[in-house]
């Protein structure tokens, strides 16, 4: 008689618990690992983003009061040699929707010249950089856009600003990124929108933000005190901080998304080891006598812990795979978009979420089935069968 | 007669463990649920506060928010020509607030000043006070001649640098000092996490020339469809819309997290329903004798059936107050306060999570629902034992 039989054996005995059990185990699974593959996601994404070094150069009071565009060069005379710096690209805020729909897009002007190097994360090959180079009206566009709208690469488009003037301009688009945390985005070149303005009776070339591509990790420090002091007791103070500083401010005011999924996949570790613990107990309290038979004809004590251990194991990773695999699906069948300011991405099961949460049903199994495998390893062979269940 | 209640009472202390573990299940589960339920109750009250049926908010045609709207004067000007709203009883003219959006970066108090929020500066003339008669200043208001500003509650609860007293930098360059002289209160509305001063003072101090938006209250008895056509219409080409309209649009962003939080807690509910059957499941097994010598004493099936669901609900309402108390608990160590941005305002609405009696109350009658759904199936296999077959049992 093989371990492997009694397990099975053992799980089919009660088939009713067992069900009732995967399931109360299932459905905080599913919970969790949407939870725990978005915190990761977003983990990734900040690692990602303190590798590209972008550091944010915005005006002290909010990033509304817009900075005049001459800050560049002067921000580019900080470092002539260029050993800090590699690009500075100044970037406004258009938030421009399509025409009769309610969604603002992220969408943003910058700098023709610079903009492919300082966001030289979306990818863009030669060949789109030169599109964009020779195209005045070229869009660069994220997922969420390209897929809500029906667009494709080579389109012409048309989006309507919800800020002063209100300007309705026409673009094409050269590029579709695929990075998910750009899935909101839509850039286009500033020089287009500063025209335009012009022609609308507005001359306005003022920058909402600088983002500066730097060296090295040290440089983005120096610089981030050398450009706060240049501009210090001007009527233009700035405030610089790095993209994932930038981007915390707004976390919180988005309700904190974050936050909430990490604290649901804390609460739901200790809901699933409570299930699985208690399912266990009763297994085991309904089972003492069985459990001393098998001590009386021979088993081995370290044989008994490990059958009530692996039972326990094989219930938690059952009902894990039983909750992941449908919330797998289901999000991916009907993803939850999640749009707004910032790198807000889409809810999704990733690979290393499955690979976390079938690593904490692991340890759930484990520590669920710990109490009772020792019980049932210290079993009193003889008391434990005169006892009535 | 029914089953005594202390009979089921002690009867969850007969398996201590498997009863401690299903009410901290449920404990889990409920403190979760308390929580986005304060969040979003917290969230609506503030909502509802501006539902205002009498209260236009004029903005730019294609702006999408205060922020964002920029209204010339003259084109402000025409609204004097809008009739069927209110109007001022001296002179006879329409009563209108133009007032103008900006805002400042100022540090959460809830992290320390890690992170900036972005609140609201709104330049007022005295005529807001009629427009919006629910803000109640609680002492004295700024001056006309002066650089001062007055502070809702909720702004000065969480944001630094907001007390009496105190000064804050406003202006284009952040370089005029205006003194903070007094708070105000908006009954909980989204104006309280706004700071408010004078119009012309801080136009001038930002560089501006144009409003941001401009406020009308209907007459008695008139039709907010007529005037906002009247608004939007050739002779004034401006966007008008009711302060409902104007925060539902606003809350979008705010009704995505809500969605996929209570998803996530209606999920977590369904597991506790079944972490409650389990439970009840292995009761009725452990005890069919017990409950088939009852049976045989002149119980009905029915009251065994009662006595079962009202144990289950006594196990999760234990673990519905526990789960009350840790939320509160929890509330009480994090902190309580919110703020989270509307759609497009790019200005941040602070509130704050309160455990309120109505709120106990839901979150404890999710707890029941939860119990009955969970002990029904366990109660009614009971109920339908064979009594003969159970008393026979080991």
């Amino acid at each position: 008689m093989t371990l492997t039989y009694v397990l099975m054996q053992n799980l089919r005995r009660n088939t009713l618990r067992v069900v009732l059990t995967a399931v109360a185990f299932a459905l905080p699974m599913a919970v969790f690992v949407a939870a725990i593959s978005f915190v990761v996601a977003l983990a990734q994404i900040s690692a990602d983003m303190e590798k590209e070094l972008r550091l944010g150069v915005h005006h002290k009071t909010t990033l509304t009061n817009p900075l005049p565009a001459g800050m560049r060069s002067k921000i580019e005379a900080l470092d002539p040699d260029r050993r800090r710096i590699a690009a500075v690209c100044g970037m406004r805020w258009f938030g421009g929707r399509v025409p009769d729909t309610q969604n603002t897009l992220t969408s943003i002007a910058g700098d023709p010249d610079t903009f492919p190097l300082v966001y030289s994360d979306v990818g863009m090959t030669a060949q789109d950089i030169e599109a964009w180079q020779r195209d005045r009206r070229a869009c660069v566009v994220g997922r969420n856009p390209v897929d809500t709208y029906g667009w494709k690469q080579g389109d012409r488009v048309t989006l309507v600003s919800t800020v002063p003037p209100y300007l309705q301009l026409e673009f094409n688009i050269v590029k579709i990124v695929e990075n998910r945390e750009r899935a909101n985005f839509f850039w286009f070149r500033r020089d287009y929108l500063v025209e335009s303005m012009k022609d609308a009776g507005v001359d306005d070339a003022r920058c909402n933000i600088f983002w500066i591509k730097c060296k090295s990790a040290e440089g983005l420090r120096t610089l981030q005190q050398d450009i706060d002091a240049l501009f210090a007791n001007s009527p233009d103070e700035t405030k610089s901080e790095d993209e994932n500083a930038f981007v915390a401010n707004f976390t919180q005011a988005m309700g904190n998304i974050p936050g909430l999924m990490q604290t649901m996949a804390m609460v739901v570790v200790v809901i699933v080891a409570l299930v699985a613990g208690n399912a266990m107990m009763m297994s085991f309290r309904e089972r003492t006598r069985e459990l001393a038979v098998f001590k009386a004809i021979g088993f081995q004590s370290g044989r008994v812990f490990l059958i009530v251990l692996s039972e326990s194991i094989m219930l938690a990773m059952g009902g894990a795979l039983l909750g992941v695999v449908p919330a797998a699906v289901l999000l991916w069948l009907l993803p939850i978009r999640l749009t707004g300011i910032g790198p807000m991405i889409a809810l999704e099961v990733t690979r290393l979420g499955v690979i976390g949460s079938m690593a904490i049903a692991l340890c759930v199994g484990v520590v669920a089935g710990l109490w009772p495998a020792f019980q049932a390893m210290r079993l009193q062979t003889t008391d434990a069968l005169r006892k009535v269940a | 007669m029914a089953l005594p209640l202390t009979y089921h009472w002690r009867n969850l202390f007969v398996r201590k463990t498997t009863t401690v573990l299903t009410v901290l299940v449920i404990t889990s589960v409920v403190s979760v649920f308390a929580y986005m339920l304060g969040f979003s109750e917290s969230l609506q009250h503030s909502l509802s506060v501006a539902r205002d049926p009498h209260k236009l908010i004029v903005l730019k045609s294609g702006a999408t928010a205060e922020s964002n709207s920029a209204i010339p004067v003259d084109e402000y000007n025409k609204l004097s020509q809008v009739t069927n709203v209110a109007r001022d009883e001296a002179t006879g003219q329409v009563l209108v607030s133009p007032e103008m959006m900006v805002q400042v970066s100022l540090p959460r108090l809830r992290d320390g000043g890690r992170t900036n929020a972005n609140v609201a500066v709104r330049g007022v003339t005295l005529d807001a006070f009629r427009i919006h008669p629910n803000i109640r200043p609680l002492g004295r208001i700024f001056s006309t001649a002066e650089r001062e500003v007055i502070v809702g509650l909720a702004a000065a609860q969480q944001f630094a640098g907001l007390q009496i007293g105190d000064t804050i930098n406003l202006g284009y360059g952040a370089d005029r000092a205006y003194k903070v002289v007094g708070h105000f209160s908006a009954d909980g509305g989204p104006m309280e996490s706004e700071i408010w001063g004078y119009l012309p003072s801080l136009m001038n101090s930002y560089n501006r020339t144009m409003y941001s938006s401009a406020n009308l209250r209907l007459a008695d008895g008139s039709d907010a469809r007529q005037i906002i056509g009247q608004i939007e219409g050739p002779a004034i080409q401006l966007a008008a819309q009711t302060e409902e309209e104007y925060w539902e649009s606003q809350s979008r962003l705010m009704k995505v997290y809500l969605f996929v939080a209570y998803l996530l807690v209606a999920i977590m509910s369904l597991a506790a329903v079944f972490a409650i059957a389990n439970t009840m499941f292995s009761v009725v097994a452990g005890r069919s004798r017990e409950l088939a010598m009852l049976r045989t004493i002149g119980f009905s099936s029915a009251q065994i059936l009662l006595g079962l669901v009202i144990e289950a609900v006594m196990l999760a309402l234990v673990g519905g107050m526990l789960g009350c108390v840790a939320c509160w608990a929890w509330l009480q160590a994090v902190g309580n306060t919110k703020d989270m941005f509307g759609a497009t305002t790019f200005t941040t609405m602070a509130f704050k999570i309160q455990m309120t009696p109505l709120l106990i109350a839901k979150a404890l009658g999710l707890v029941v629902v939860v119990g009955v759904i969970g002990a029904l199936v366990p109660a009614l296999r009971a109920a339908r034992m064979q009594v003969v077959t159970a008393l026979r049992e080991p």
